[in-house]
């Protein structure tokens, strides 16, 4: 048995440096947040710092008793290891147990974890405390977008005439703190934006709450982390964090209605398009709202994103695609990036209702969304899941798009 | 009784008059015993061939897991990866955690508990051997069906946990979901009915002088895991039948619109589901402590401190399931006393892993390929442990939770920790079950390639998992960061894969070299535990005579004995305490029958039924119901079984000292087992 073949020791060898060297480069990785909008160790808000001030001396704990136990194991493994010398039939001492020592290592540990309990139970109360003048947002999720209803004049309701509901892209104020209730239209979801807070579910009947902070305005993102059924990848979402000023003029321009036609005549006709096939599902303040208000729609979620103002946000269809080119398509001297989603569309003027930079506006995803959107979002459209491919003519999409791009 | 159905034999010599003018139909002769060939594994009720069985079949479902997580790694390899579409990538998912927990690390655990336990504890068989048979049988059918769906319309997508609604028929049309509910009541019911069986076993036919704490660790753990089979089993199955009365019967239990509360199926599902996490890992624990103290060539350290922290392990277990659901809106007070339950729960695992480390210190360690499947579970697990304490921390948790993190914490406890021990237990075990061993050399580049492509496939998902990657998507962006480690895990994928393929290798290549290798003999490790003092393979009857037991590693004190200062001395030759193959044929063993294999195939039968058409419940029924119907009317023995030579000195139990295997001029002791 103690035979020794050199390529197998080689091989060993081998195989630890390389384990070893991927530990460290894993630690080192950690480190490296740059280009990961999804990283949960980069907090950009009151909420994900405290988790932060948690985690990280839990981790430095893990690191030690991981250092401790894998080098305490590796010492005995070479210290206590049979050389060809040994006799075999000569035995080490044989113990059977030292029960003081027993009792001292089951007590360290749960003196260490006692240790780790206390702050975690601070930090739970500390996340849990309620904001008295924070906004209140509801956040519901069916598959696969999120809907955000803000109730303004705080009377609990979020579907009064003086509150906003929108989709896809949530806008808050930077630095104030923002009370999320988290709802679902249909399956669990789980509402995550790793920068601002950990998750909470989005649970059919129940209604969680959930604080969401930024400190600096910025456009933090987000993943549906709670398998939701077939497109449960292309579940994103998106809270653009403004100053406080442009998030006033975001709320009046969200109160108004499209109700006026426009005056182009392919958005006119665009619009005609729109109230004979979207219109079923996708509701316009100012154009079928108030048909809506009594309209069964076929979905199983029973809802639709709204559409009202939808050049004010910067993605579309579940957060997966920029309405907007991250940079100035017209200029050479900047490449686009490989992926469509690698920046965050800006709206530009068009978030707080001013004009639509039609140069910018994304129409190569655009049209291909309105062309076949299981190509892009598999979806089960005939079960009343996802939007489904109307056969709209490259005409109608042409017009409908210049339709969309009012709707500023 | 210690010693099943062979000690009374006055009994049977009394009743064996009634027993001749018992003229049952033919169909319910029993069949032949001792026989080989394939219809003797069709019919055996013996605990090693079922064992075997169990393993086998593990070993093949294993294959299938494991290519579903190939074509995992390769969809993502890269962003937008195309291998793959998202309903399919959804079911493969599913299909690849439901077949690892449920048909590769619960039963090779079973495999191991069928084959080793009655050997650890001097019995003859289990309890109830038929019953023994008809839970492989269940778990087999259950394990069919449940792929089957892959050639019917496609496999289950709600994920392993199924999440209520969406595992609803509203959001999962196909019948893949039907399949899983259907594969795992079969499963399930033969979880039960092996738990039942191996519970009474060790309870109640230990081998003379061997009390509870006398018991090999192994033991110990089975005995904790079939407990917690036997409590944790129902409660999923009581989730099932709400699911299947919703699926299949337009029942309302998880249907939001009438009031339903989605959260009762992630309840019940984690009640079952926590203590299934330990059940899994428990019988590696045990394997490990075995095998630990023989290649430190010391005894394990602290034995009852092991024991105990398993079984606080098992009963700890029910106190922490909410900690799957630390964001599913329960509230804080809820979060908060989860929190700490889960953190609590990491002491006596922490006991296990100094105790092992201290088992090895001071020891003259063999690295053999078991050792070092050993250690690599004490390494990997302690990684996959500290990850665990990290999302003990609620905070934390909400963060890292549905994440990659987590699969990696996962995958570190069962793949690292439960298979770890597993692939070690093969080398260990081998040849006891097969008389030969396998190519220690093969098994230590085993371990090495393992060792690294389990590292590479996992290790990278922590920190995938940190900056964000979502557990069950089947593709994701370019322009979030994780391009790098994905291709890293698929390389350790493939690396993975071929060390499973090199076992397998092994296997047949030391199997076909064997024949010019002398036979192993009894106690090829120097071992401690009795299972080593028979031959090897084993025969048919395990032990002749049945040894009495005088203390923890019994057959290692036959061996050695310790000064007062802890020297060991050896006392007498392995060759002269082992015992000699015999005929056997005073031994009496529970007769083959048909009608496990019968009463199990009516099942799937009855699960298709309830799927596609209700009519064939009814066949399925019949069969079920004539299969216990035989069970029931079958006569104890089949025609073979001899009796006449029923010999009372021939099976007397020994007194445990180095003695001749035959301890002549000891008349039977009544020798009841403590406990």
């Amino acid at each position: 048995m103690s035979r020794r073949s050199t390529g197998l020791r080689i091989f060993g060898v081998i195989v630890f440096a390389i384990v070893v060297t991927l530990f460290a480069a894993l630690i080192y990785a950690a480190f490296q947040n740059d280009g990961k909008p999804l990283d949960t160790f980069v907090p950009k808000g009151p909420s994900s710092q405290e988790i932060q001030n948690l985690v990280l001396p839990v981790f430095a704990v893990a690191g030690v008793v991981f250092v401790g136990v894998m080098g305490a194991v590796l010492f005995i493994t070479w210290k206590f290891r049979t050389t060809s010398e040994d006799d075999p039939e000569e035995f080490p001492e044989q113990i059977h147990g030292r029960t003081g020592l027993e009792i001292g290592w089951t007590i360290l540990p749960a003196l260490i974890l006692a240790g780790v309990a206390v702050g975690t139970v601070a930090t739970i109360i500390n996340l849990n405390k309620k904001e008295p003048d924070a906004i209140q947002v509801q956040v519901a999720g069916q598959q696969w977008w999120w809907q955000y209803k803000y109730d303004l004049n705080g009377d609990g309701n979020f579907d009064g005439p003086e509150d906003i509901t929108t989709a896809t892209e949530m806008v808050v104020p930077a630095g104030r703190p923002i009370q999320v209730t988290t709802t679902s239209n249909d399956v669990i979801h789980s509402f995550w934006i790793p920068g601002l807070n950990g998750k909470k579910d989005a649970v059919p009947g129940i209604r969680s709450p959930l604080k969401l902070e930024a400190d600096e305005p910025g456009v933090y993102r987000g993943q549906c982390t709670e398998y939701c059924g077939l497109s449960h990848a292309n579940m994103r979402m998106l809270v653009r964090a403004v100053e406080p000023g442009e998030y006033d003029t975001w709320v009046t321009n969200q109160l108004k209605g499209h109700a006026a036609d426009p005056t182009d005549a392919k958005a006119l006709a665009g619009k005609t398009t729109f109230k004979a096939l979207c219109a079923q599902c996708h509701v316009i303040k100012g154009v079928n709202d108030e048909k809506m208000k009594t309209a069964t729609v076929p979905l199983t979620a029973g809802v639709a994103p709204d559409l009202t103002h939808l050049m004010t946000r910067g993605t579309f269809a579940g957060s997966i695609l920029n309405l907007y080119d991250p940079v100035d398509p017209n200029d050479p001297s900047v490449t686009l990036p490989a992926s469509d989603v690698a920046a965050a569309g800006d709206p530009g003027a068009a978030l707080t209702g001013g004009t639509v930079d039609t140069s910018r506006v994304n129409r190569v995803s655009l049209e291909a969304w309105l062309r076949n959107p299981n190509a892009i979002k598999p979806n089960y459209a005939q079960g009343g899941r996802g939007m489904p491919n109307l056969g709209l003519t490259e005409a109608q999409i042409d017009e409908l798009v210049a339709y969309l791009e009012t709707l500023n | 009784m210690a010693i099943i159905e062979a000690p009374p034999t006055e009994q049977l010599a009394l009743t064996g008059t009634v027993e001749s003018d018992y003229k049952p139909a033919g169909v319910f002769t029993r069949p032949k015993s001792g026989g080989t060939g394939w219809k003797s594994w069709l019919t055996t009720v013996d605990h090693k061939k079922i064992g075997i069985m169990y393993g086998a079949t593990a070993l093949v479902f294993l294959l299938i897991g494991g290519f579903e997580a190939i074509l995992i790694r390769v969809q993502l390899w890269s962003p937008r990866g195309t291998l793959l579409s998202a309903n399919a990538y959804n079911q493969v998912f599913t299909m690849h955690g439901t077949t690892m927990v449920f048909l590769v690390v619960m039963p090779i655990g079973a495999a191991f508990a069928n084959y080793l336990m009655p050997l650890q504890i001097g019995a003859r068989d289990v309890a109830y051997p038929r019953i023994n048979a008809y839970s492989y049988w269940m778990f087999l059918f259950g394990g069919l069906l449940l792929n089957s769906s892959w050639l019917l319309g496609g496999g289950a997508d709600g994920g392993w946990f199924n999440y209520a609604p969406n595992n609803g028929v509203l959001y999962s049309p196909s019948h893949g979901i039907d399949f899983w509910n259907m594969g795992l009541f079969i499963t399930g019911i033969a979880s039960l009915a092996g738990a039942v069986n191996l519970i009474v076993t060790v309870l109640n036919m230990r081998a003379p002088g061997m009390s509870l704490m006398r018991m090999p660790v192994f033991t110990w753990m089975t005995l904790v895991t079939q407990f917690l089979l036997l409590f944790a089993i129902p409660v999923l199955t009581v989730a099932q039948v709400l699911l299947m009365m919703d699926r299949l019967f337009d029942a309302n239990f998880f249907n939001v619109a009438k009031g339903a509360n989605p959260l009762l199926w992630e309840h019940l599902f984690w009640i079952f589901g926590h203590p299934e996490v330990y059940l899994m890992i428990l019988p590696a624990f045990g394997l490990v402590s075995d095998m630990l103290p023989v290649f430190s060539r010391k005894p394990i350290f602290g034995y009852p401190f092991i024991v105990f922290s398993g079984v606080a392990i098992g009963f700890m277990g029910w106190g922490v399931w909410a900690h799957h659901m630390f964001v599913s809106g329960i509230g804080p007070i809820s979060v908060t006393a989860f929190s700490l339950t889960t953190m609590f729960i990491a002491v006596p695992t922490g006991v296990k892993i100094l105790n092992w480390t201290a088992t090895m210190w001071g020891g003259k360690l063999r690295f053999t390929t078991p050792m070092l499947f050993s250690i690599g579970l004490v390494t990997m697990f302690t990684i996959g442990g500290l990850s665990g304490v990290t999302h003990s921390v609620a905070p934390a948790d909400t963060q890292q939770t549905d994440t990659y993190y987590i699969v990696a914490h996962f995958h570190y406890v069962l793949f690292g920790g439960a298979f770890f021990g597993f692939i070690g237990g093969f080398y260990f075990y081998w040849p006891k079950v097969f008389g030969y061993m396998l190519n220690e050399k093969l098994g230590k580049y085993n371990f090495w390639l393992m060792l690294l492509g389990f590292n590479l496939t996992f290790a990278p998902m922590h920190i995938l998992g940190l900056q964000g990657m979502s557990r069950r998507i089947y593709t994701y962006d370019a322009g979030y960061g994780f391009d790098l480690w994905n291709k890293v895990a698929t390389i350790g994928a493939f690396i993975l894969a071929s060390s499973v393929f090199l076992f397998i290798f092994n296997i047949f290549y030391s199997r076909a070299k064997a024949k010019s290798l002398p036979p192993v003999g009894p106690d090829p490790w120097d071992a401690r535990t009795i299972e080593w003092m028979i031959p090897s393979p084993v025969p048919e009857y395990n032990f002749d005579p049945i040894p009495t037991v005088t203390r923890v590693d019994d057959f290692w004190y036959r061996k050695y004995g310790e000064t007062k200062d802890g020297k060991l001395v050896r006392i007498a030759a392995t060759e002269d305490v082992v015992q000699q193959r015999s005929d056997g044929k005073h031994i009496h063993l529970p007769s083959p029958s048909y009608w496990p294999l019968v009463a199990a195939f009516g099942m799937p039968i009855i699960g298709y039924g309830l799927i596609f058409n209700l009519w064939l419940c009814l066949i399925g029924g019949i069969i079920v119901v004539g299969g216990l119907f035989g069970w029931a009317l079958e006569p104890p023995d089949d025609p073979d079984a001899a009796h006449a030579d029923h010999d009372p000195v021939a099976h007397g139990s020994d007194d445990g000292s180095a003695a001749e295997g035959d301890t002549v001029g000891v008349t039977e002791k009544e020798v009841e087992p403590v406990g």
